[in-house]
């Protein structure tokens, strides 16, 4: 179990500190792409070097830190942080045939990269790791950050996942078939009925500790699985629902990752079908769209449902006579293949 | 919470393809370094040294029955040393299914190996190659996780050259948090033009084959490899073969430089005396140090200096990078295996090609191979980034 205390949340979306989650930003040329902020706490010479996602994650979490004063950890899941550096790095070695090289890029290319400048930034020698097992990126620094604060219950640390749309990483991307072929906006995506989703960016950040003092949520549980199975998927859920929610509560709100993509849609549908008939449901992969560790941000709404109890209607997918969203469960689904369930609830 | 100990494993290296042949080449003072690369085509291939893995990645294919496209040398690597370890350990197939079996890799390079490959998706000149989902980090485990069934947690790590030293960290913590029953944890890289490339970009891999601690050392010579642990807790041991306990581990970072360590090794300091506060341990009571010893100006200057800082007197140490190279993600857990080695072996191994100390430091490491009696190991890995980890294995 963990306790969310502060967020800082860049996306496509008006989500940072004056948000206004009703605004809806389009696509352009079919990508979702990040409002940045002016970084003001990004000394300017580091800022000019820094790729776009190493730059989204460091002034994310800036803010934070500065806010808390002083934190024990950095705990950072990227699936590809580093990947524009890493191949601008590989142009350089084809381009110039291995000859004399510069190294900015190569250092900048491993994925440790947001981490480790805000250790370096911060001047916080504590604990710095950063997760990168793609979809389920975030969820183990989730897991990580909550085994840590089990060891160390007087500690807090910084929790976030980051990932860009780098334009080499969106060729990749779309050669191995992620993203819908059509233009489509995002009040269609889940009428599309075609493969792919809308390709997304962000960062979230999250101050987290064992402190139920003021906090914004806990986490109470966490459950991941690799499968293409949707019986074993259920059957998961089942189980995880069982342990940890008890007799006499009821999930209020179902938080699905949902992305447009009719090859993942029967996982989500399956999903949903497990819990009581009227539970609503809400999606937001159509104002973020969808990359590896977009379930940070979709954590993100969480907190803001438990805080505000307002989400835009354009989220729903099966609305809410419910007064009050109290425990919440999250479903993702990584290329049809990684899936994570995250039970939050107010602190 | 529950004491974790290795009940089995599995590693390759340029010294060997198994924990036998890596241990009898470690007693032997092999060095597995030598100007001969022909995995792919690259200008360095020849003139400088590097670690290579005597097989072929055609052989290594047809060993491991590995029929899919698409499967990259560190994915293959890994699947080399994680087949080893578990069958070391005797974990039964539904064993190895189950839902408490978690699966935690480490990987700097992953299928970024394919250097050609990757340009030419990455800036679409063709139709798109087989190795689309190759080329991240994470692709090591995502194939392990299918091909073995792997239904417990699985993760990859990226801390640059201490990854697989947080793979087992993370693994350890897993077991003992009750996510896992047990947990099969290593990493895996091979030589790769990129690593080639950035390294000696940076100016710090050495003509001539790697020096650790010496004086006059000249940089690393990058190596490839795997490794992988099986970690259970001491409850469900029931009469299994022990090799260690993971008694401390520690990751800090040194919050100095992106890519080189502060002067008084901050992050190396904090993390070695972490690992001793989990072990419960005190500086005397460590027989022996696998140090980082990449063979870099920067590294060996500071890991000995944060030695002295902790330990006033350092007990013996040695670097086996002279023996394989910098295995990069590799190394945290290749290294694991070798300072397991001392622990059920009772001797330590020569630190190759050392000839004078540091002035500075005036450290002195293992010369000779030799008997001793060892019951607490430490093991450091350091990497861009600032990150820091040191793992403490102890004799059961």
């Amino acid at each position: 179990m963990l306790y969310i205390h502060q967020t800082y949340c860049i996306s496509p979306q008006q989500t940072l500190l004056q948000a206004n989650i009703d605004l809806i930003n389009e696509p352009i040329d079919k990508k979702l792409l990040a409002i940045e902020p002016s970084y003001e706490q990004i000394p300017a010479g580091i800022l000019r070097r820094m790729g776009k996602g190493i730059r989204m994650g460091v002034g994310a979490a800036l803010p934070l830190i500065a806010q808390t004063g002083f934190i024990n950890g950095i705990i950072i899941g990227s699936a590809n942080a580093g990947m524009d550096d890493c191949i601008k790095f590989l142009n350089q070695i084809v381009q110039y045939e291995e000859g004399q090289l510069t190294p900015g890029s190569f250092v900048q290319s491993t994925s440790n990269v947001i981490a480790g400048q805000l250790g370096l930034i911060s001047k916080n020698k504590g604990y710095n790791i950063t997760h990168v097992h793609l979809g389920l990126a975030f969820e183990n620094a989730l897991i990580d950050a909550m085994m840590q604060l089990n060891a160390n219950p007087t500690n807090s640390y910084l929790l976030g996942g980051v990932d860009e749309i780098s334009s080499y990483h969106y060729n990749i991307e779309t050669l191995a078939g992620t993203y819908k072929k059509e233009s489509i906006s995002n009040k269609q995506l889940y009428e599309a009925d075609s493969p792919g989703c809308i390709a997304g960016e962000g960062a979230t950040m999250f101050i987290v500790n064992a402190d139920a003092a003021n906090a914004v949520a806990k986490v109470t549980a966490i459950s991941t699985l690799h499968t293409i199975n949707i019986e074993l998927v259920t059957q998961q859920l089942k189980i995880f629902l069982q342990k940890n929610v008890p007799e006499g509560m009821k999930i209020d709100l179902l938080i699905s990752g949902e992305n447009g993509d009719n090859r993942t849609l029967p996982f989500y549908t399956a999903c949903e079908s497990v819990l009581v008939d009227d539970t609503p449901v809400v999606r937001y992969k159509h104002i973020i769209g969808d990359y590896a560790t977009a379930s940070a941000t979709g954590l993100w709404y969480a907190c803001q449902v438990l805080q505000s109890q307002i989400l835009p209607q354009h989220m729903f997918k099966i609305s809410s006579t419910k007064k009050e969203s109290r425990n919440i469960l999250m479903y993702n689904n990584f290329k049809g293949r990684q899936h994570s369930f995250i039970l939050i609830s107010g602190a | 919470m529950s004491r974790i100990f290795v009940t089995g494993m599995g590693v390759i290296s340029a010294i060997g393809n198994s924990v036998a042949e890596n241990h009898h080449a470690l007693k032997l003072a092999t060095c597995g370094v030598r100007n001969e690369l022909d995995l792919f085509p690259s200008k360095y291939a020849g003139i400088l040294p590097f670690g290579q893995v005597q097989i072929s990645t055609d052989t290594l294919q047809k060993k491991l029955s590995v029929t899919e496209p698409g499967v990259t040398r560190t994915t293959m690597l890994a699947m080399h040393a994680f087949e080893e370890a578990v069958k070391d350990a005797g974990i039964s197939a539904p064993d190895l299914t189950s839902f408490d079996t978690a699966l935690v890799g480490a990987s700097t390079v992953g299928g970024m190996c394919l250097t050609d490959e990757l340009y030419n998706d990455a800036n679409t000149n063709h139709e798109g190659s087989v190795y689309t989902s190759s080329y991240d980090c994470a692709s090591v485990c995502m194939y392990l996780q299918k091909h073995y069934k792997i239904n417990g947690i699985v993760n990859t790590i990226n801390t640059a050259c201490s990854s697989s030293a947080n793979a087992i960290m993370y693994g350890a913590m897993l077991i003992k948090n009750g996510f896992a029953k047990r947990a099969i944890v290593g990493g895996s890289d091979s030589l790769a033009k990129f690593t080639i490339n950035g390294f000696n970009a940076l100016h710090i891999l050495s003509p001539d084959k790697c020096t650790p601690f010496d004086e006059n050392r000249q940089g690393l010579n990058l190596g490839e490899g795997a490794a992988f642990l099986v970690l259970e807790k001491e409850e469900d041991i029931n009469g299994k073969k022990v090799y260690a306990e993971l008694s401390g581990y520690c990751n800090t970072n040194d919050a100095y430089h992106p890519s080189s360590l502060s002067e008084q090794g901050d992050g190396p300091f904090l993390s070695m005396q972490g690992a001793l506060q989990v072990a419960n341990l005190l500086p005397g009571q460590i027989d022996f140090i696998n140090a980082h010893g990449t063979g870099t100006e920067n590294n060996d200057e500071v890991e000995s200096r944060a030695m002295i800082r902790l330990f006033d007197k350092p007990p013996a140490f040695i670097s086996t990078k002279a023996n394989i190279g910098h295995t990069l993600g590799a190394a945290g857990a290749i290294e694991a295996v070798y300072s397991i080695f001392s622990l059920m072996h009772q001797e330590v191994y020569p630190n190759l090609h050392f000839i004078n100390p540091i002035p500075s430091t005036g450290l002195i490491p293992v010369q000779s191979y030799k008997k001793m009696a060892v019951q607490h190991v430490m093991s450091n890995s350091f990497g861009f980034g600032g990150n820091c980890s040191s793992l403490v294995f102890s004799k059961v």
